[in-house]
């Protein structure tokens, strides 16, 4: 079986979910995640250590052209945009926002979806935006595994309709489910 | 339609045999990302913006430019700037002349930052600044150092991180006024810097890819952030190298905080923190 790739992203009201997923993953985990989240442009420090406490799993803010190593967790570092290059690693860039967000999950998503297709699983959470449905859809289109939280467990539930309404969603799931979902993967 | 790495291929060796523009080596990714944002502003297809560019000397300038610009803020990353101010800066108390190159300045708010940092540290008098971009617009924009208020009323927060407070101690504030530096017009929605500032820089047009240093001294520091990050690691390695031969003893070299210096250049510098000092070898 040829390796795996999960993506997140999340906006506002997912950093609960994202946390319960940290700390649920094994310390083995070895498939690479790749996370996306808004946060303040100004908070630059203090969101690695604050997801941290419950991670057994490394989290990272990768540095430009970096290897992607598996058993890592990637966070797109603040005010920057994550892009994923053949040849496995990591591009960064600063160009403009895209719908107010950088870094932007759409961007990072279609990345991700046109260099691992149908190795990847684009998992999208809480967020008050649109961020992320037309990622979601090139996740699909390029043959990946598309999850978004069930907007009913969401705290703001605009990014998961928005990406169920842009494609088809493979799975509707609680956090939970999601979680062992990520297990079973391995 | 999507754009294929074929299309994108043949867009550069286009752009290389009709000017002197040569994007072989840039990042492939943030490349594809400007040129599908340029389609659609132009509505074109990219059979479209092919033949347009071969046939429209000033179309294809403006493509290039649209290619070229990047985003940047004052004191973009305060903790960078801390390091300079109290770890850097201190190096060059003594010495007569400081020469600084900003590599890439974009719309200049590096420039500003710097000099406003400098002058506070009341090293601004004997710093001669040289600031370079391959993009002539936006190194206009730098020139006049006018920006919009409100894009830039964030970054206010990193002016007082960086000059009014002082990370390593906390009862330490200098009220230090904006109005030294640039005055703020919120019914123009304006920031514009101070004459005396704007006086102070030599701006040249200066291609990465292609020339070495075009002044004929070398430098006590080299800015280049966010530059490299849409070039490949070859690029990338080759204008270490370049950066290593122009810079003093005792330079630095500043990236931007989410880039490094990876493979064989590596050992030609001191990684202090978040900058590169210079390794004599």
């Amino acid at each position: 079986m040829r390796s795996k790739y999960i993506i997140i992203g999340g906006s506002a009201g997912s950093f609960q979910a994202i946390t319960k997923i940290l700390s649920e993953l094994p310390k083995n985990y070895n498939i690479p995640i790749f996370l996306c989240l808004h946060r303040l442009k100004h908070v630059r420090t203090g969101f690695v250590e604050a997801l941290s406490i419950k991670s057994k799993l490394p989290i990272i803010e990768p540095k430009d052209k970096e290897m992607i190593k598996n058993g890592r967790i990637y966070l797109a570092p603040a005010n920057y945009h994550m892009y994923f290059e053949l040849g496995n690693y990591f591009s960064l860039s600063t160009e403009e926002s895209v719908n107010h967000s950088r870094p932007s999950i759409d961007l990072s998503f279609l990345s991700a979806a046109q260099v691992f297709k149908n190795n990847l699983i684009g998992i999208i959470l809480s967020g008050a935006n649109r961020d992320g449905a037309l990622g979601m859809k090139e996740v699909k289109d390029y043959g990946g595994i598309t999850i978004a939280q069930d907007p009913e467990e969401c705290q703001v539930k605009t990014m998961t309709t928005a990406a169920i309404k842009a494609t088809t969603i493979d799975h509707v799931f609680i956090v939970d489910e999601i979680i062992n979902y990520m297990k079973n993967l391995q | 339609m999507p754009l294929t790495q074929e299309d994108i291929l043949l867009f550069i060796s286009v752009l290389k045999s009709i000017s002197n523009y040569d994007f072989t080596e840039y990042s492939i990714k943030s490349f594809t990302r400007r040129i599908e944002k340029i389609l659609i502003d132009n509505k074109l297809d990219i059979e479209a913006l092919i033949n347009k560019v071969k046939k429209d000397p000033v179309f294809l300038e403006q493509i290039v430019k649209d290619i070229t610009v990047n985003t940047t803020e004052l004191f973009r990353d305060p903790k960078t700037w801390h390091v300079i101010k109290y770890r850097v800066m201190p190096k060059f108390e003594d010495k007569p002349f400081i020469n600084i190159w900003h590599c890439g300045c974009s719309t200049g708010q590096e420039v500003y930052s710097m000099m406003i940092l400098l002058n506070e540290l009341g090293m601004l008098e004997r710093s001669k600044i040289y600031a370079t971009d391959i993009n002539t617009d936006v190194m206009d924009v730098a020139k006049a150092g006018r920006y919009v208020y409100r894009f830039n009323i964030d970054y206010l927060e990193n002016f007082d991180q960086v000059i009014r407070q002082n990370p390593f101690n906390f009862e330490e504030y200098k009220d230090v006024p904006y109005e030294r530096y640039f005055q703020i017009d919120k019914v123009k929605d304006t920031i514009s810097m101070n004459p005396f500032l704007l006086n102070r820089v030599i701006y040249k047009k200066h291609d990465l890819v292609k020339q070495s240093n075009i002044f004929d001294f070398k430098f006590d520091i080299i800015f280049c952030r966010n530059v490299l990050i849409y070039f490949n690691y070859e690029l990338q390695n080759k204008i270490f190298g370049m950066f290593h031969e122009n810079l003093n003893n005792l330079g630095y070299l500043v990236l931007g905080i989410h880039e490094s210096i990876l493979g064989q250049q590596a050992q030609k510098y001191n990684k202090k923190g978040l900058v590169y000092s210079k390794k004599i070898i």
